[in-house]
């Protein structure tokens, strides 16, 4: 565990947050999202959980995104908030 | 609306920050988490399961229950996801009121 | 004061993160946004549980590298690696996590073909029309 570096992963990882729920066009926010899964990776793999953030970046950033990107394709792309 | 959720999120963050007040400190060696029952599994998994990987040990032997069902939740979240995605032939006048 | 902090920090951190996906999932009126607001929500929870399996002072992986010994404990010093139970639990937790984020997005694929929006107060003007 090394301070600077867990400091700079959270700062990224609440700027993807906030940006995923303010951006208006849905697939860039499904986008900003699969990038906060992979920072919350690289936050797991510094805090000594390797296996966590494998089933992470499989899982989450990867099949997730997959899912939203399929929901966005059959519904529409728009968003008013 | 927004001002409501707002006080509502604000009141909910500060019981949380209230509610940190009585947890160890991160990392504390001797923290309740770190006591009671995974020194166990550390020290027991290469005698018990010949497993170096303290994880995958516990995840597939000691607790290989907890693991039957997250598979059958799985299971269930794939049919409800079929089910509710089909496309209804017969009912095409009830879907589109 | 600075030790304070450093001892901390991580809990405040991931109620920040929840009070975000907290937000999101109430004050946001599209329904994929309030997904997008419990994928948040969800992983701060797992933040959190993660946070608590740290150990200070050169831990590493949960991985056993060499048994000196084969008697007693084992031959095997518990201070050098992290507590491997909180990521067990959290492996489960995260496969949940994406089965709910599937089911979620087949509720609001069925809402869409139903009323062609996916807005919220939308979707309340249309269901009181008829």
């Amino acid at each position: 565990m090394i301070l600077p570096f867990d400091l700079i992963l959270v700062l990224f990882v609440y700027i993807c947050a906030v940006a995923a729920l303010t951006t208006r066009d849905l697939l860039s926010a499904v986008m900003i999202l699969g990038a906060y899964s992979y920072f919350m990776c690289l936050l797991w793999t510094e805090m000594a959980a390797v296996d966590v953030a494998f089933t992470e970046a499989s899982v989450s950033a990867g099949i997730g995104t997959i899912l939203c990107i399929g929901a966005i394709s059959k519904t529409k792309r728009r968003s008013n908030d | 609306m927004k001002f409501l959720s707002l006080i509502t999120v604000l009141l909910v963050g500060v019981a949380l920050v209230y509610g940190t007040l009585g947890m160890p400190r991160w990392g504390d060696p001797n923290s309740p988490a770190a006591t009671h029952v995974s020194p166990y599994y550390l020290e027991h998994s290469m005698h018990d399961t010949a497993t170096p990987n303290v994880v995958t040990s516990v995840l597939a032997d000691y607790r290989g229950y907890d693991t039957l069902g997250e598979t059958s939740v799985i299971f269930t979240a794939g049919m409800s996801c079929i089910l509710l995605l089909r496309k209804r032939r017969k009912h095409k006048e009830e879907d589109h009121v | 004061m600075f030790d304070y902090i450093i001892s901390y920090y991580n809990y405040w951190m991931y109620a920040g993160l929840m009070m975000i996906g907290f937000y999101g999932m109430m004050a946001k009126r599209n329904l994929i946004k309030k997904i997008i607001g419990m994928n948040v929500f969800q992983s701060s929870i797992i933040f959190f549980y993660i946070s608590s399996s740290v150990k200070r002072g050169g831990v590493t992986v949960p991985i056993i590298k060499h048994v000196a010994g084969a008697h007693g404990s084992h031959g095997v010093d518990v201070m050098q690696y992290a507590n491997p139970l909180p990521h067990v639990l959290m492996l489960t937790a995260i496969v949940v996590m994406v089965a709910t984020l599937g089911v979620a997005l087949a509720v609001a694929i069925l809402i869409y073909r139903r009323y062609h929006t996916l807005e919220e107060d939308e979707i309340i003007l249309c269901m009181r029309k008829g």
